[in-house]
């Protein structure tokens, strides 16, 4: 199955303007946006999210948690790889094929999905280059950072969702769909990437009770660490509240930096993942502070050493 | 003193720093009545911060205080979680002291917490 991994997730949410304060800051570009009725919130390939009023009648049901997901859009390759997944689905479920293109069902877990040929527009700006010893990345006169660069999310990395039910998510999307699991946080859960997306992970799992089921995180990628460090830095500056990092996470090697916001789950900055083919042997640690990151730090306002002993 | 109570708008949640206190306070009016409640989310052991910017302490409907990590709902006059991650936890409540010319305080005064 030719999935690339998410193309949209789309919000009902209670508080419009505060979200589109929330997601702005955090570098998505509005469009079609109005307080009464909601937007898009676009990353620099066209991926990116939807926030909708909780009761807009066009969004699919809600889950009971209070979980503000109502639908996740994968993008596929091409014609033929959505007429496979269609095909997949349609063995054991309801299928809807929309007048937009899109092809809508529902996952295992009453999670509501849509398929739909990719909207990733491949981008030309290159990625952080490092200045090794003996290895320069960057020409010469090239300058690393600057106060103003852009940090700019650039497309929709991953989610990470609460289930009640670990095995039938993985059946659902490893049988059904192909995905190819990466690696296993123990007690947790497992690291999913669907097959035409080389990236660690586009889904990972979280073991919970019922009432939790929902959205736990989504991460858009920057176009490396110091982007991710610049733009966690300016929502620091500006106020809003950090929930884990900066650090370094250790399966799938991607920076990491959470932000809390009002589409009740938490936004993350990422940054140089891992990828991985098939020849990839799955790695498993038990799910604790030591193997959720190589490093972990904390943001503090800019400060530098001077001005002489105090009196 | 933490505010006034002429400062909190009826419905209206603050978070105040506590010098020797890892977390904030927050200070919620409802009904004209002031509670205090650490900025701990029960979810996770020891606790999190819950705004999603400073001062932001209410869910979209300014119906309950929440934890804009995951979405849980609390009681604004009682703490307990009514929906989300902490179903059935509770926040811990900071006792207030109102002076008559309408500062809030801590009816205690705080103890050094290790960070």
């Amino acid at each position: 199955m030719n999935i690339i991994g998410p193309d949209l997730l789309v919000f009902g949410v209670d508080d419009v303007p505060a979200c589109h304060e929330f997601l702005t800051a955090y570098g998505l570009t509005a469009r079609e946006y109005s307080p009464e009725t909601g937007g898009f919130y676009d990353s620099l390939d066209g991926t990116g999210l939807a926030i909708r009023r909780r009761n807009d009648p066009s969004l699919p049901p809600a889950l009971k948690t209070g979980s503000m997901l109502r639908l996740t859009v994968l993008g596929v390759t091409d014609q033929a790889a959505l007429d496979a997944v269609a095909a997949e689905l349609r063995k054991d479920r309801q299928v809807l094929h929309l007048a937009d293109g899109t092809m809508r069902c529902q996952d295992d877990q009453g999670f509501e999905l849509a398929f739909q040929i990719t909207i990733r527009k491949p981008l030309t700006i290159e990625g952080e280059k490092v200045n090794a010893p003996y290895h320069p990345a960057r020409p010469v006169n090239a300058l690393g950072v600057t106060q103003d660069m852009p940090a700019a999310p650039r497309t929709l990395s991953h989610l990470v969702l609460f289930v009640p039910d670990i095995e039938t998510a993985v059946n659902f999307y490893c049988n059904r769909l192909g995905f190819r699991h990466t690696d296993t946080l123990g007690g947790a859960g497992p690291f999913l990437r669907p097959q035409a997306n080389p990236d660690h992970h586009t889904h990972f799992f979280i073991r919970t009770p019922p009432y939790m089921q929902g959205i736990e995180h989504l991460a858009f990628h920057l176009g490396g660490p110091t982007e991710l460090m610049l733009a966690g830095s300016r929502m620091m500056e500006q106020g809003y509240e950090s929930f884990w990092g900066p650090g370094r996470h250790k399966f799938g090697s991607n920076w990491f930096w959470y932000f809390k916001s009002p589409l009740a789950c938490n936004v993350e900055f990422d940054a140089d993942m891992d990828t991985h083919d098939d020849s990839w042997a799955p790695r498993e640690a038990p799910m604790g502070p030591e193997a959720s990151q190589a490093f972990l730090m904390q943001w503090r306002a800019k400060w530098a050493p001077g001005g002489g002993p105090k009196g | 003193m933490l505010c006034r109570v002429e400062d909190l708008d009826e419905g209206a949640a603050r978070g105040f720093e506590v010098p020797g206190w890892r977390a904030k306070v927050i200070v919620v009016r409802k009904e004209g009545v002031v509670h205090g409640w650490r900025d701990l989310c029960p979810h996770y052991a020891g606790g999190t911060p819950m705004a999603w910017k400073r001062d932001a302490y209410l869910n979209g409907g300014r119906t309950h205080l929440a934890c804009h990590a995951h979405g849980a709902w609390f009681d604004i006059e009682t703490g307990v979680c009514v929906q989300g991650a902490c179903l059935g936890k509770r926040l811990t409540r900071v006792p207030l002291r109102i002076d008559e010319a309408g500062g809030v305080h801590l009816d205690r005064p705080p103890r050094e917490e290790r960070p």
